[in-house]
């Protein structure tokens, strides 16, 4: 079974990953065993299950509303590729 | 209604929630603060980080919903909104798809004296994006984390909305309901309380237009504006033979004009699914009800109140309560005070020297107890009602006391009849001819001689004293 190249390369614009022409067929013939196994989950009978988010029975845990201050601008931007002022610099977006 | 073309509007309101900390960390969320100095390992979404629910958040939301009369799911759940942008850093949103905390809900407007209903569809919690500055640098965007991760409420109205100005109002009674509950502080230019705004048209009786959606409104201006413009424009393409891109569009607020931001073959596909980092947000009926038996009271309650207390009409009642700090203002002011005239002296004199200076009412340059004192000197009969303007005028200006103006200025009103009739003779020995007239059957001079008295006493004649002085000396 194969991912169709389609939708692989919808997947990647939404990533912003770029896909080479030469990988599509390789990387589509591992989405597809991907899919293909997770397929068998649909013969499982669930007719009688409540849909599930979370496989464990137990609900959030919740913390009080205080606010620390944990982190200077300098450690947060440590590991940024490029940085401007006390900014994250990417190249120009325009929308 | 334009032009035979019926508008549907739903809208979307973002509201930040006011809280100390983040909703899944424990970053300040301080507005002004330095760039990315607000920002934790998880906000900056460092590999192994996992979020933790901020308590104080979810009651935010669960007050929100109660305040607009909806219902508060006991089981909700937060998925991931996946999409790849530079503000955030996640790669997804945490978010409400499903199971929203909060579901079917109403609120009522009233638009010239009419009240309508409109349908709340759901309100969910979500994070905030960080923010991209785009003008600093002719080739760089900018971004600082420190939005990030904040709470928001998305509120979904139904699209039970016809026209630009039942939008506007519906944006502002939200606003209101949130700023008496207190969970969002309502600063539309800060951009905690922002609107998109879904637009369609139709022919009455035929099915609906394809929308658009106009993103990221922080005005009632800007909202109305983009809605009218957006209408036109559908209208004229439709007219005009063309068909409508289902799209997402943005307000230029230089032109006036919407333009595309990306239409819906564009679209993101957002691949929403369950956030495995999160369980489920259970809430029980007993939160829920202690929650309930703090909700203040709302401003349709008191608006309701006001106008069987004060005897308000329905308008002056809904311009009083809409913000919740003038309310208070304004009980403050009529305890033991006639209402009619706090009511003209808050709605007219008040408001036209705030909006004049573009303060809000808690930076009111005449303090409740200052405006009372006026109040009650306009009651004893001691200043009249346009001497009272003029004092009015100096304590805003300088900010003294009623008392301390009128003592300075000499403005107590003169009402010792022998001072008055002085005031009346001097009057009628200047004008004989008029007098005569007067004598001859011309009424109408009796302004006249109102007038000059006035004149003469700088303002400060006792008005109803000096009427009859004057009826009985001319008709004598």
């Amino acid at each position: 079974m194969e991912f169709d190249k389609d939708s692989l390369l919808k997947l990647g614009k939404l990533s912003k990953i770029k896909i080479d022409d030469d990988k599509l067929s390789s990387l589509s013939a591992d989405l597809g065993s991907i899919l293909k196994f997770i397929d068998r989950l649909q013969s499982i009978e669930t007719d009688n299950v409540d849909p599930t988010s979370n496989s464990l029975d137990q609900s959030l845990v919740m913390r009080d509303d205080i606010a620390l201050d944990e982190n200077s601008a300098t450690e947060i931007l440590e590991n940024a590729p490029d940085k401007e002022l006390d900014f994250f610099s990417v190249p120009k977006v325009i929308e | 209604m334009i032009n035979g073309w019926e508008l549907v509007i739903g809208i979307e309101i973002h509201a930040q929630v006011k809280s100390n900390s983040k909703l899944f960390s424990s970053s300040s969320t301080d507005f002004g603060s330095g760039p990315n100095s607000q920002v934790s390992l998880v906000d900056a979404a460092m590999p192994g980080m996992l979020p933790v629910i901020n308590k104080f958040c979810v009651e935010q939301a669960v007050r929100s919903g109660i305040g607009l009369n909806a219902k508060i799911n006991n089981k909700s759940i937060f998925d991931r909104k996946n999409y790849f942008y530079q503000d955030l850093p996640q790669g997804y949103q945490i978010s409400q798809f499903k199971d929203p905390i909060v579901g079917n809900g109403f609120i009522d407007i009233v638009l010239d004296d009419q009240t309508k209903r409109i349908g709340i569809e759901r309100l969910h919690l979500e994070q905030d994006a960080g923010k991209s500055l785009h003008d600093q640098d002719p080739n760089l965007t900018f971004v600082d984390l420190n939005r990030s991760g904040i709470a928001l409420m998305e509120i979904v109205s139904k699209p039970d909305m016809s026209s630009a100005d039942e939008a506007v109002e519906y944006v502002k009674k939200v606003r209101s309901i949130l700023r008496y509950l207190d969970t969002c502080d309502g600063n539309m230019e800060q951009g905690s309380l922002r609107a998109d705004v879904n637009v369609s048209v139709n022919k009455p009786g035929n099915e609906l237009g394809t929308r658009c959606e106009i993103k990221n409104l922080n005005s009632f201006k800007y909202i109305h504006s983009a809605i009218i413009y957006e209408a036109k424009r559908q209208i004229k393409l439709i007219e005009s033979g063309e068909s409508i891109n289902q799209e997402t569009r943005l307000y230029n607020i230089d032109t006036g004009e919407t333009h595309s931001m990306r239409s819906k073959e564009d679209a993101h596909d957002y691949r929403y699914f369950p956030d495995p980092d999160l369980l489920p947000l259970e809430i029980e009926n007993k939160w829920i009800e202690e929650i309930k038996s703090t909700i203040p009271e709302l401003p349709d309650q008191k608006k309701n109140r006001f106008i069987k207390d004060y005897n308000l009409n329905e308008y002056d009642a809904g311009v009083i309560v809409s913000d919740k700090a003038t309310s208070d203002y304004y009980e403050k002011v009529v305890k033991n005070r006639s209402p009619k005239l706090v009511t003209t002296w808050v709605t007219s004199e008040l408001f036209s020297v705030l909006n004049k200076k573009n303060l809000s009412i808690d930076e009111s340059p005449v303090a409740y107890d200052k405006l009372g004192e006026l109040i009650d000197n306009i009651e004893s009969g001691k200043v009249s009602n346009r001497l009272a303007k003029d004092i009015f005028e100096e304590m805003c200006e300088m900010g003294k006391s009623p008392g301390e103006i009128i003592a300075e200025k000499g403005l107590s009103q003169i009402s010792d009849e022998g001072e008055l009739e002085k005031l009346v003779n001097d009057v009628l020995i200047a004008n004989p001819k008029n007098v005569e007239k007067y004598k001859n059957g011309k009424d109408k001079l009796f302004g006249f001689f109102v007038g000059e008295a006035m004149k003469l006493s700088k303002g400060k004649a006792n008005p109803k004293l000096l009427n009859e002085l004057l009826k009985s000396k001319l008709n004598t």
